[in-house]
């Protein structure tokens, strides 16, 4: 059973917190069961793209490279024109998929995705960017429908507590889940791809309607798909 | 002004860019041009270069199919869909007018729903952004000096706006850049809109040095822009 279209999975945060490396080990823990594809939106370069291609994480016919013309926020954002384009030119090309995962170029802490461009999206934090992050808050770390925490192999190495970056991220998202991860050490991705499988299958269940935690107004919490 | 020949807001939004048509990824050439050695001072002549060579004829291609678009000629729109294919040689910027009315459809449907845009979508394989335009313009209810002023004024404005990314430079000075032109950008306007010709005998620019700049863009590793 799968729905229409691939579920559409936001994959965001600041530079350097390790979107690239976390779809890469997504794709790794994924792609035996899900057919993948991924559209990265890059800043200047087309780095992130070929650094999908070297991983050998997706056949290179599965990834698609965007400009977003410096303003990688407008791209997932205020105007997801380009975006939306770019996943339905991938389902037709490549298609079908069961998952696209659309990676933002790395950005603010204020940057989230239009819930008419991703159906959950996750923000990606880094402990090495300072254990103050999720308590200075922002859209992305507050209602985000995961979020995570990466790299905490660095944590003693960089002065950060894991466990108060979890607390403070727990006061500020209610019931919405975060995973403490790091991609150097086992269990690696494991944690974050059983959560998109958990939201593949919601996706399906529901016949393609999920509701992100980001759409509408934050009238309730809730770290799980459900349909109305 | 009369009360008749105010500028209305349906115009404004249109031409607005937060209208989310995905024209901010575009530099439509500039970005190339800097590489080459441009440097500030000659943004403002690329821009004029542009209204009088390849954004006169996309915007004469958005009055003609604001006008077919407005009569149900479904024929007549998909033969300026051709019209625009024989006059855009390269195949980088063919793909980029293509994608670029898409994007614009793909909102103005939801800002505009109507039959118009609808059965446009599902008529035109192609869907080149001048094209689309004049297609919108109906939908959204512009007369044809609208269509053609936002034609101009758009293709203006996103090299303006471009140049401030790729280039350190004071805002308002560019805004002056197009402030400068908008007399010329009025008059061109009316200018298409009285030429009656039909597309067909309205000779197509040369533009061979954007065309081929688009070329050496695309192949670039390292670019801010999409076009």
């Amino acid at each position: 059973m799968r729905a229409e279209r691939a579920l559409r999975v936001g994959i965001g945060g600041p530079v350097g917190s390790g979107k690239s490396s976390l779809i890469a080990a997504l794709c790794g823990e994924l792609r035996g069961e899900h057919r993948i594809g991924v559209v990265t939106n890059d800043i200047y370069t087309t780095e992130d793209a070929r650094f999908l291609h070297s991983t050998g994480a997706l056949p290179a016919e599965r990834i698609v490279a965007v400009q977003t013309g410096c303003c990688p926020h407008t791209a997932i954002r205020d105007d997801i024109t380009i975006n939306l384009e770019a996943v339905e030119q991938l389902e037709r090309d490549a298609g079908p998929l069961d998952l696209v995962l659309v990676e933002s170029g790395g950005d603010n802490l204020t940057a989230v995705f239009s819930p008419a461009l991703a159906d959950v999206q996750i923000f990606v934090i880094d402990v090495a960017g300072g254990d103050d992050i999720p308590r200075k808050g922002g859209p992305g770390i507050a209602r985000a429908d995961l979020l995570v925490i990466n790299k905490t192999d660095l944590a003693p190495f960089v002065g950060s507590d894991v466990a108060l970056m979890l607390s403070d991220a727990a006061a500020r998202r209610g019931t919405l889940p975060v995973l403490a991860v790091s991609l150097r050490t086992p269990p690696r991705a494991h944690a974050v791809a059983a959560w998109i499988a958990a939201q593949l299958d919601a996706f399906v269940t529901a016949e393609g309607h999920l509701h992100s935690s980001v759409g509408g107004g934050s009238d309730h919490d809730h770290g799980h798909a459900h349909t109305h | 002004m009369s009360c008749s020949d105010a500028v209305s807001a349906v115009a404004l939004l249109l031409a607005d860019s937060r209208f989310p048509a995905g024209g901010y990824a575009h530099s439509l050439g500039l970005e190339q041009a800097v590489s080459d050695g441009l440097g500030a001072d000659g943004v403002a002549p690329f821009i004029a270069a542009r209204l009088r060579l390849v954004a006169r004829a996309d915007a004469a291609l958005s009055v003609a199919a604001r006008r077919a678009a407005a009569a149900g000629d479904d024929g007549e729109l998909t033969l300026l869909d051709g019209e625009h294919a024989a006059r855009c040689p390269s195949p980088v910027l063919r793909t980029i007018a293509r994608r670029l009315g898409a994007q614009l459809l793909r909102s103005a449907a939801t800002a505009w729903p109507c039959a118009t845009i609808d059965r446009y979508r599902a008529l035109s394989a192609t869907t080149p952004r001048p094209v689309a335009l004049g297609v919108v313009g109906a939908a959204a209810g512009l007369d044809e000096v609208e269509v053609a002023t936002i034609a101009l004024y758009d293709d203006a404005a996103t090299v303006a706006s471009a140049a401030l990314k790729l280039l350190g430079l004071d805002p308002a000075a560019a805004a002056r850049w197009v402030a400068d032109l908008a007399p010329e950008i009025d008059a061109v306007a009316r200018a298409l809109v009285c030429d009656k010709r039909p597309i067909a005998e309205q000779p197509p620019p040369a533009a061979a040095g954007l065309e081929l700049a688009a070329a050496v863009h695309a192949a670039r590793m390292e670019r801010f822009f999409a076009s």
